[in-house]
């Protein structure tokens, strides 16, 4: 389970947020061992401590800071969704936010002179050493960058009673209601068909186990996979991520939406739905979206 | 330029609206003209399919009303008609998504652009209707021969009534007509109806399977000849455009004994 995202947007500062640690103890560890182990990169720069909803007495929020203070950092804004949490925090100084400071950044699109072009389909199979290049780092996505991502797995014994375990999803959305927890580019499932009008977004990769029916939209940071029929509108690396995919087992989308290159079903009359077209994958190939078949053995 | 803003409405729901929303803008712009038609059936939009545009529609009407995109990049050129352009309606909102004032606006902007700007309702009479009404001068009303569709039609037009200071005219086009129905007196007929509407006529369509195919297609019947339907909408937008053209004769007349020799003899002869 990852437990700290740290998120850096250049206007907005550098967001270290330790609101997916399930106890103190936890969160405070990982905020010093990430304050120290990169203690140049905090000097000159805005910097924001997310805590999430832990609760915070007056004491452990004067802890928090002085880990700061051990390397010259005091937060310049501290986030938390606890009202008991922010109260600590102002009686120490901080300047308090209950909101997310970080956000997914605009949506822009290309809008091409003239028609929109057609999703181009390429007879050639998938070729596995492109889809192995696509997968070696982190790739920065626009203006959002990945510095770091820890994984620890919980203690038992950390655990304090009555507090919930479970990490819940941040900033991901489905009909515009904000679904808790996605700060890391994590993988969101959704297992239901989508139906006209419905929409799912996500910073991370998007998996639909279901249908993606004419109407509804998806869109994710990272790559969207369809375990069903994708016929909806699918826009992957939203933010500007160009290495993005989407790929389906029946893709039959009104639209394609990669980065900022958008691409759309030819015009021919579509009365019939149930021929399926197999597995396949859009990728961006030379600044045009393609549709490459994918070896079904 | 300003052009004339006219709202298509109904109240009842399945009576054509969008159906004639995209004949009349095509057969408009096939004139000539300059149209946009606007989509305001927010979260049910339908308009796109009609029109073949929806695998091109990638900003809508919310879009341009909350300022996320420009009014110019949201309208969507039709693929045969240049001058013929579509305002998609959002999919994924409702219709409190926009207000009657910020349709208002939208509806100026357009009329500086268009010849002519037609706004699809929804049905029903909520803040959907409000809203398509808001910036239009002219309604047409449509109706089918049943006496649910024209009770509703008759609340919607009273609603018009209401608005008299900004809408100026308001005209009704029945659609679906069957003539020999009417004949074996098992639907209303034209005369039935504009009894009880006491409306001025702007045409009348006949049901034609050829509407159903249309609509899979993509493609309006009045961009094409020969369909009876896509002729009435071509007479319908030269009535809007203010030429007198004489309502078609779908009336099939109770035939006689006598009538049915001569037409026995000479099938050209419409007794």
């Amino acid at each position: 389970m990852s437990k700290i995202a740290i998120i850096s947007q250049p206007e907005q500062g550098v967001l270290i947020d330790v609101g997916g640690c399930s106890t103190l103890k936890e969160a405070l560890e990982h905020l010093s061992g990430t304050l120290q182990s990169s203690n140049q990169f905090w000097k000159g720069s805005k910097v924001l401590f997310g805590l999430g909803a832990l609760e915070l007495t007056v004491n452990q929020a004067a802890q928090v800071l002085a880990i700061g203070k051990g390397v010259g950092v005091f937060p310049d804004e501290v986030f938390s969704s606890s009202a008991k949490t922010r109260a600590a925090f102002a009686e120490q100084g901080a300047k308090v936010i209950d909101k997310i400071p970080m956000s997914l950044p605009k949506i822009k699109l290309e809008m091409p002179k003239g028609d929109i072009p057609f999703a181009e389909a390429d007879e050639a199979d998938e070729q596995p050493a492109h889809h192995a290049a696509n997968k070696k780092a982190p790739q920065a996505v626009s203006d959002i960058t990945l510095l770091e991502v820890d994984t620890i797995e919980v203690d038992p014994e950390d655990e304090v009673e009555g507090q919930d375990k479970k990490d819940v999803l941040k900033e991901s959305t489905i009909d515009g209601a904000p679904v808790d927890g996605a700060h890391l580019p994590q993988v969101l499932y959704v297992k239901q068909t989508l139906r006209s009008g419905q929409t799912v977004s996500h910073k991370g990769d998007l998996v639909i186990v279901g249908d993606v029916n004419p109407g509804a939209e998806i869109m994710a940071e990272g790559d969207i996979t369809v375990w069903g029929s994708l016929r909806g509108i699918a826009h992957a690396g939203v933010g500007g991520n160009s290495e993005a995919e989407i790929r389906a087992l029946n893709l039959q989308p009104i639209q394609i939406r990669i980065a900022s290159a958008i691409a759309r079903a030819p015009d021919r009359p579509r009365i019939s739905y149930a021929s399926g077209t197999g597995p396949e994958t859009a990728r961006i190939v030379e600044g045009k979206i393609r549709i490459q078949k994918s070896k079904a053995d | 330029m300003s052009g004339r803003v006219i709202v298509i409405t109904s109240g009842k729901g399945g009576v054509g609206k969008t159906t004639a929303s995209a004949n009349i803008g095509v057969a408009l712009a096939s004139t000539g003209v300059s149209v946009a038609l606007v989509d305001m059936d927010i979260g049910l939009r339908n308009l796109d399919i009609l029109m073949g545009l929806e695998n091109r529609v990638v900003y809508n009407l919310v879009d341009v009303v909350e300022e996320r995109c420009k009014l110019r990049q949201a309208l969507v050129k039709d693929k045969k008609l240049p001058n013929l352009s579509l305002l998609p309606a959002a999919q994924t909102r409702d219709k409190s998504a926009v207000t009657a004032d910020q349709m208002k606006k939208l509806c100026e902007e357009l009329k500086a652009m268009y010849d002519f700007v037609l706004v699809d309702s929804p049905a029903g009479i909520e803040q959907g209707f409000q809203n398509a009404v808001a910036g239009a001068e002219e309604a047409i009303v449509i109706t089918t021969p049943e006496m649910s569709a024209v009770r509703d039609a008759d609340r919607i037009i009273g609603l018009l009534e209401a608005r008299k200071d900004e809408i100026k005219e308001y005209r009704l086009v029945l659609n679906r007509y069957r003539p020999t129905m009417v004949a074996n007196n098992d639907m209303m007929s034209v005369d039935d109806v504009l009894e009880i509407l006491s409306v001025k006529l702007l045409g009348v369509v006949p049901e034609d399977e050829d509407i159903i195919v249309s609509t899979n297609k993509g493609e309006p019947v009045s961009g094409t000849d020969n369909i009876r339907s896509g002729l009435a909408y071509r007479n319908i937008a030269r009535r809007i455009r203010g030429e007198e053209v004489p309502i078609m004769d779908l009336d099939v007349k109770n035939p006689t004994w006598m009538s049915k020799i001569v037409s026995f003899f000479n099938p050209t002869v419409r007794v």
